[in-house]
């Protein structure tokens, strides 16, 4: 009965949560400041306070673990040290100085370790051109089998030279609206094919370089049209102002996916999971720089094309900018490791 | 797809495992959506705009919004993601994060990877879809069944991950939310105590403390009256059971019911850490039978 009170049996796991509480109610408060502003804004003390007590506070948790059966307390210092635990290991705040990195030291870097790769998928493209320019001239009616429909856009083998040409120079009213189009669905195309090699590359390298290679079937036939028609110097014009940048971006991607699938057929001493991840790192940055070679061909192709005509500027500018590229692959970030 | 979130164990660096609660696949779709609004809306203002300058004819304005819609949302993921620590607003606003699985920080690599293996395997799919009614019969049943698989991998694997969280060694869980509720072992003033013999508390384990626990937890202040009714006939149906079980010989009066189950509460908890520490974990009331053959 309740008459005489008996003496209160102790509870260590009380007493363990009753000596700390007060550095968990601060620890949950510290959190909740750099949750909600940013691990930046907290002042010197505060971050030198967050990050011990975060240790003492999962340390507590797996005392909590050993001697406490108290389901509040457990779930109440799960659920804090995981908290905790994201804002201490969240990622580098520090974005510019990253991306800054990236640009300086690890994409020219990158590209240099898969040099290989990217050879490969450099002749994979080439080939694929000379045997789509032989095909042509062979039969023309190669065309339209190596043609995708959607980029054909009514230039066909039927096409005259001066049909031909106007598209090319797309300074009459006309043809500006077919061009827009045109330039839209091509970057969508090629986009799309950097992916897809990208992606595929992951199966063993022969996708990427067979996407590639049929790119450049294509690629190949629609030049021999040009050429048929004596327009091979317009045509040279036209695909070195983005060409050089946008079929380079290809050839990255594509290496990229021949980086992944070198993962797969020669992992070395490495599991094969483990040379993914490991390769991974390279073919990422790979991606990034397509993506980015991208967006300048499609700045010069919705610009630059329509507002240089002459054939020769046009050269200039395309294989300017290619040896800007290459300038910067070759020499950015010599001896810095990353 | 049961009901019961999945849990997965991070170890941090320091050495002790951090349970986090598996993000529910019906979550991350909504979280996707929102994503999908906010990068929609921005390449919406953008084609606007476009339009308004007059440059785009309109037959070009669609291959237009797709590049826009294109570099609005690779670059959104990814900055979304580092910046705000493995959540994008859509994420945020459902309490749902971006993890590292191997413990550690979450790498800008592993978030770039990952949503770029989203462009593979929802968008460029997507798309495709989309345009469906010029595709052959064969093309399309190869595309359905490539978003089929994709879709499936999260399904049949235990962290529900993605093939990018897979490459990129990601999970996607859910925020915890803590709160501190009182210790109730803490003896309350004025309240009887109620004294209990060793052969009391020997009939119950960690299942039913944790379950009495969680009767005594409610903040009865914020129940309604019925409800409030409802958990007084509990309590008294549990204390009506304790005595039963353990053989209590005291009287329990009605009005002392909470007094007597928080007193029971202490001391069974007392006795079961003691009996923890001193090796034996009793999980449940049938600590004492033999384990089951096999």
């Amino acid at each position: 009965m309740s008459t005489q009170t008996p003496p209160l049996v102790d509870l260590r796991s009380a007493r363990f949560r009753a000596e700390r509480e007060a550095d968990w109610q601060r620890l949950d408060a510290l959190v909740t400041r750099a949750e909600r502003r940013g691990l930046t804004r907290l002042s010197f003390e505060d971050a030198r306070d967050l990050a011990g007590l975060y240790r003492t506070t999962i340390n507590a948790l797996s005392v909590a673990r050993a001697i406490s059966l108290d389901r509040a307390l457990l779930t109440y210092l799960e659920a804090l040290s995981a908290r905790a635990y994201l804002v201490v290991y969240a990622p580098e705040p520090r974005r510019a100085g990253r991306v800054h990195r990236l640009l300086r030291v690890g994409i020219p870097n990158a590209v240099r370790r898969v040099l290989p790769a990217l050879a490969l998928a450099y002749a994979a493209l080439i080939l694929g051109g000379l045997v789509g320019y032989l095909l042509y001239f062979d039969d023309p009616t190669w065309y339209g089998t190596l043609m995708p429909a959607e980029l054909v856009q009514g230039r066909d083998t039927t096409s005259t030279r001066a049909e031909l040409l106007d598209v090319l120079q797309s300074g009459s009213d006309q043809a500006l609206d077919d061009l827009a189009g045109f330039a839209g669905f091509l970057f969508s195309h090629n986009t799309r094919v950097a992916i897809l090699t990208f992606a595929l590359g992951i199966l063993a390298c022969w996708p990427s370089l067979f996407l590639v290679f049929a790119f450049g079937l294509s690629l190949g036939a629609f030049v021999g049209l040009h050429v048929e028609r004596g327009l091979a110097y317009e045509l040279f014009a036209w695909l070195s102002i983005h060409g050089v940048t946008e079929l380079s971006a290809i050839a990255v991607a594509a290496a990229g996916g021949v980086h992944l699938g070198f993962a797969l057929l020669f992992p070395g001493r490495a599991t094969r999971a483990d040379a993914l991840r490991r390769n991974g790192r390279d073919a990422v940055k790979l991606a990034v720089l397509a993506a980015f070679m991208l967006c300048v061909a499609a700045v010069i192709e919705g610009f630059g094309r329509q507002l240089i005509q002459d054939p020769a500027a046009r050269i200039v500018v395309g294989w300017g900018i290619g040896l800007l590229w290459i300038g910067w692959l070759y020499g950015a970030g010599r001896g810095q490791g990353g | 797809m049961s009901a019961v979130p999945r849990r997965v164990e991070i170890l941090p660096p320091e050495g002790v495992a951090i349970a986090f609660e598996v993000a529910p696949l019906g979550a991350r779709f909504g979280a996707q959506i929102i994503d999908l609004i906010v990068t929609g809306i921005a390449t919406g203002l953008f084609l606007v705009l476009v339009a308004s300058t007059g440059w785009v004819s309109e037959g070009a304005l669609m291959g237009v919004g797709a590049m826009a819609f294109f570099f609005a949302r690779i670059p959104y993921y990814i900055a979304a993601e580092i910046a705000m620590n493995g959540r994008t607003p859509g994420k945020r606003m459902l309490g749902l994060r971006v993890i590292a699985q191997e413990g550690g920080t979450l790498t800008p690599h592993a978030v770039t990877l990952r949503n770029q293996m989203k462009e593979i395997e929802v968008f460029t799919p997507g798309t495709l879809l989309l345009i469906a009614a010029t595709l052959s019969t064969t093309t399309l049943l190869i595309l359905l069944a490539w978003v089929a698989i994709l879709l499936a991998v999260p399904l049949f694997n235990r962290r529900r991950q993605r093939l990018g969280d897979l490459a990129a060694g990601t999970l996607v869980v859910t925020t915890p939310r803590p709160k501190l509720q009182p210790d109730l072992a803490e003896p309350r003033p004025q309240s009887p105590q109620f004294a209990f013999a060793v052969h009391h508390l020997e009939h119950y384990g960690r299942y039913e403390l944790q379950t009495l626990e969680d009767i005594l937890q409610v903040d009865r202040t914020r129940l309604t009256q019925a409800a409030a009714r409802q958990h007084s006939q509990t309590m008294g149906r549990v204390s009506d059971a304790i005595v039963r079980r353990t053989g209590y010989e005291g009287l329990v009066r009605e009005a002392e019911t909470p007094a007597f189950l928080q007193s029971f509460y202490r001391n069974q908890r007392a006795f079961l850490e003691n009996r923890k520490l001193f090796g034996e974990d009793r999980e449940d009331k049938n600590h004492a039978s033999p384990p089951p053959p096999g």
